[in-house]
């Protein structure tokens, strides 16, 4: 029994949001600071000819403008270290940046950064994935083979990065194979679009760069600033603001090498925000995909084989998109069994804006890739969909196309509470009897980010206690509850006596940043450890005050209690002073790495995600109806099953569900952050469509109670997941009501009533 | 130009150029950045407040347009030192806040609704966001928060 954790309590950041006095990376610096702006490039592809700003540099109220003559001449990422801080010769997508203005006001800003006389040689743009791997194509980087790399992987030219999956005689399966399916779909970037644009403050204060943002992974950004600084890390302090979205958008350094440089040029704190245009324009989105996968199965409905080749866009420079290059690979062998796989993922360089993390990463296209050939192959055996996924999927203690083995795989469980809850036989209720109806279901495994963290807890002399770490809270609230609930059950306190500094890297221990799920699983563990070293300290003094064993007693109400003796106890705040005569102030720290997965290392190569730690089960199922006449789709019931292991706080794991759920359907149905001749053609929340409360479709929630004994309380990564099956069985649902297959996202109106007129339009199958 | 108006009940002048957004002047020069500039183009209602009780995107709000006109903003909604009003404690009951950037606007756009109409229908609260984007919740607990405070049976369950 616990008592704190799995209940629903209150988030610690709660109050200030709902009053409006939050303080965002936004509203950092709004008055009294040097406003910043960028000079972009307005080209794909070009090299710089003449970059004077004299004439800028003398306009009113400018302070600074730098270039990349002024700031050292290294290149910087996170795996792939290949892009640099500013446009030095070469420009290489429209929205690169190629100087910096700070001035009294953000108008004086622009206005010099107008003034700022630029030339550019243009080269030939290679704006989509085909041009830049054509035989003859242009190297977008003629120095890549000198980048530095965190981690070696194989990379050629125009291809940033490539990864395989390669294991068993793949030629075998298909020559012995009753039926051989073969798909090609694409799809197309998506934008993060947090509410709060990326901003960044920056000061220049003993000698150090420090910088307020609101930075998902505020290690990274340290180190990202320290390289394109020239600096060591140490001379780098990242501050996390209050941050207003990020999605995975806001992981890697952005404008915080900016704002820190104009910081020392000019002696004052600089500002710098994005607007939404940029945003849109610049800072990266989900990469866009074309996906051939190819099964062998045999008669009836088995799984002999696959292979599949996926092309993602990395845009000019690397982002998180090469960390996550072996992502399809899983994906595609990691759910229904699949004994022999070869799989290739390309991460294509083109003069487009460099793409990113989003929630999900590389995730959500292979699923739906995978789920539409399934549909396909079920359609060619004449075999029920639902049925072939069931025949297929791993049960617990089987192994997935990379060698892993997932003991304790619930994918069983999560199809039958769907079944319970929506069964496949049956249609919900709809106010439209000439709509087409259908429906889609589907699985996929996923992981809990394995990167590292640490958390110190120490006792107030009030009796409460405090946390320090620099897990940075993204909103989901796995820092402001979900572990002031951890630490709370383990001390016997009561939430609002947690307290937790926000994350700060000159506080923290290294944290691997609030990405793939693993905020709370991985700072969960470290404050549990150092909780226990807290519990072992506090019950050695109390010992001493209650003139008893440490083993009889117990931390229960702000007390150490002798267990068993009602009023033979003491308040925390008395033990916490006394240790400060005794032992010493009582204070430890925890730390937390997921160990490797184990899997058949012989048989992927360019992965730094290997496989699935830490992995959760998810099943959802969507039924939709489509009018015939306007080919506008409406979800008509959505149900997710979901291993969580176990929640922290059902309702916060719900939040995370039917939010990435609704981010699933704007992915599936209505976002396309459009690119054409390298230009990002949406530039603003009028035509890059966002769901609002009219698109929420009901959702219903199972929660998979699936202890991880790894996990604190059980707990296993629960945020990102929920957006990865939402096109797939979208995607599904809409191909079963107008009996027409469905290649590529997002699935709009023009699309469906296109599909409809088609010839031989069988249509929808209502069941 | 100078402009005079109240914010939260308080008399403000302010000296603006008067196509100056309302926003840029709350957060400039007023010190209230409760209101956020989520896209400063009034598509996705961040920086909504109340003139004379109507939801207004701030954004796009010229500052003359406010002359002689009751402002409130989300700041407003509470005593900063006294409890948190129905709507702003439901939010958080039910998990209806998750990043927070929408929040000032969202409870403002209730505001007028719940000023209208006290016990509003899933529809009329949905209506009442139509102007009001939140990319983290999904939605539905913040409509149940609104339901509750409505008094009906906390929406769908």
């Amino acid at each position: 029994m616990t008592r704190v954790v799995g209940t629903n309590a209150r988030r610690a950041d709660g109050e200030d949001k709902v009053r409006g006095a939050a303080v965002y990376g936004m509203d950092h610096g709004v008055t009294g600071t040097l406003q910043a702006k960028l000079l972009r490039s307005p080209v794909p592809a070009g090299r710089i000819r003449r970059l004077d700003t004299a004439r800028a540099a003398a306009l009113p109220g400018v302070h600074a403008i730098i270039t990349a003559a002024d700031v050292p001449d290294t290149t910087s990422g996170w795996i792939l270290k290949d892009q640099p801080m500013f446009a030095r010769e070469e420009v290489r997508y429209i929205g690169e940046p190629i100087a910096a203005v700070a001035a009294e006001t953000t108008e004086q800003a622009e206005a010099a950064v107008a003034a700022i006389e630029l030339e550019i040689d243009p080269l030939e743009p290679l704006t989509d994935m085909d041009a830049a791997l054509a035989d003859d194509a242009r190297l977008i980087h003629p120095a890549w083979e000198s980048y530095p790399m965190l981690a070696p992987g194989p990379r050629s030219g125009n291809v940033a990065w490539e990864s395989t999956l390669d294991r068993g005689d793949v030629d075998a399966a298909f020559a012995a194979a009753h039926l051989v399916v073969e798909d090609e779909f694409t799809t197309q970037r998506q934008h993060q679009s947090p509410i709060e644009p990326h901003a960044a403050v920056g000061r220049f204060e003993g000698g150090r760069y420090v910088v307020h943002s609101p930075a998902q992974f505020p290690f990274l950004v340290r180190d990202r600033l320290a390289e394109w600084l020239g600096v060591p890390a140490s001379k780098v302090r990242v501050v996390v603001t209050t941050i207003g979205g990020g999605f995975g958008g806001k992981i890697d350094a952005m404008l915080e090498p900016f704002v820190c440089v104009l910081a020392r040029k000019t002696g004052r704190a600089v500002r710098l925000v994005n607007t939404r245009a940029e945003e849109l324009q610049t800072a990266g989105p989900r990469e866009n995909a074309r996906i051939r996968i190819r099964t062998a199965v045999s008669a009836e409905g088995e799984i002999l084989g696959q292979e599949a080749d996926t092309n993602a866009d990395n845009g000019a420079y690397s982002g998180e998109i090469v960390a996550c290059a072996a992502v399809p690979g899983l994906v595609f062998g990691g759910t229904y069994r699949v004994p022999v796989a070869r799989y290739r993922t390309r991460v294509v360089y083109t003069n487009t804006a460099p793409t990113a993390a989003f929630r999900g990463v590389n995730g959500p296209y292979a699923m739906f890739a995978l789920e539409q050939h399934l549909d396909h192959i079920a359609a060619k055996l004449g075999m029920d969909r639902r049925e072939l996924r069931l025949r297929n999927v791993v049960k617990a203690g089987e192994a997935i196309a990379n060698g892993q083995v997932l003991d304790d795989a619930v994918f069983d469980e999560g199809f039958a509470r769907i079944e319970e809850i929506a069964p496949w036989a049956e249609g919900a209720p709809s106010g439209n009897p000439r709509a087409l109806r259908g429906k889609g279901i589907g699985a996929v495994t996923w992981l809990t980010n394995p990167g590292p963290g640490g958390a110190t807890v120490k006792i107030n002399e009030d009796g409460t206690a405090g946390v320090i770490c620099a897990g940075a809270e993204i909103g989901t609230g796995a820092v402001a509850v979900g572990l002031r609930q951890i630490v709370a059950e383990e001390l016997g306190l009561t939430p609002d006596q947690v307290v937790i500094l926000p994350a700060d890297t000159d506080a923290g221990t290294y944290d691997g940043g609030a990405q793939g799920s693993r905020t709370l699983f991985s700072l969960g563990n470290a404050a549990v450890q150092a909780s226990t070293q807290v519990r072992e300290q506090l019950l050695e003094v109390a010992a001493n005050l209650l003139e008893a064993s440490a083993a009889d007693l117990e931390l229960d109400d702000g007390h150490v209690r002798v267990k068993g003796s009602p009023g033979a106890q003491v308040p925390l705040a008395a033990v916490a002073l006394t240790a400060l005569h005794t032992s010493g102030p009582i204070s430890a720290t925890g730390r937390h790495i997921t160990p490797p997965v184990q899997f058949d290392s012989g048989c992927l190569t360019g992965a730094l995600f290997t496989g699935f730690a830490t992995p959760t089960y998810h099943v959802h199922s969507a039924e939709v109806e489509v009018d015939r006449d306007t080919g506008k789709v409406t979800i008509l019931r959505y149900v997710v099953a979901q291993d969580v292991g176990r929640a922290i706080n059902p309702q916060q794991v719900e939040g995370q569900i039917l939010g990435g759920v609704l981010q699933g359907v704007g992915y599936a149905l209505y976002e396309d952050l459009r690119v054409a001749d390298g230009v990002t053609l949406d530039a603003s929340l009028e035509n890059y469509r966002l769901p609002t409360a009219f698109e929420a479709p009901p959702i219903d929630i199972a929660l998979l109670d699936n202890p991880w004994p790894e996990g604190p309380y059980g707990a296993k990564g629960a945020g990102e997941p929920s957006i990865i099956p939402v096109a797939a069985v979208i995607a599904s649902a809409v191909s079963d009501a107008i009996g027409k297959p469905i290649r590529n996202l997002p699935i709009t109106p023009f699309d469906v009533l296109a599909a409809l007129r088609e010839d031989g339009t069988t249509e929808g199958t209502t069941r | 130009m100078p402009h005079s108006f109240t914010v939260n009940d308080r008399h403000v002048e302010v000296d603006a150029p008067d196509m100056t957004p309302l926003l840029s002047v709350l957060r400039g020069p007023l010190g209230l950045t409760g209101a956020k500039p989520g896209c400063g183009e009034g598509r996705c209602g961040a920086c909504t407040v109340l003139v004379d009780g109507r939801p207004a995107v701030s954004c796009l709000t010229p500052v003359a347009l406010a002359e002689g006109r009751k402002v409130r903003t989300v700041e407003g909604l509470a005593e900063p030192d006294g409890p948190l009003n129905p709507l702003q404690d439901a939010l958080l009951e039910h998990g209806g806040v998750q990043c927070g950037a929408c929040t000032p606007g969202i409870l403002m756009a209730l505001t007028a609704l719940f000023e209208r109409d006290a016990t509003p229908d899933e529809a009329a609260v949905k209506e009442s966001l139509a102007g009001n984007i939140c990319r983290c919740t999904g939605y539905h607990k913040i409509v149940e928060a609104a339901l509750a405070v409505a008094g009906g049976n906390g929406g769908r369950s």
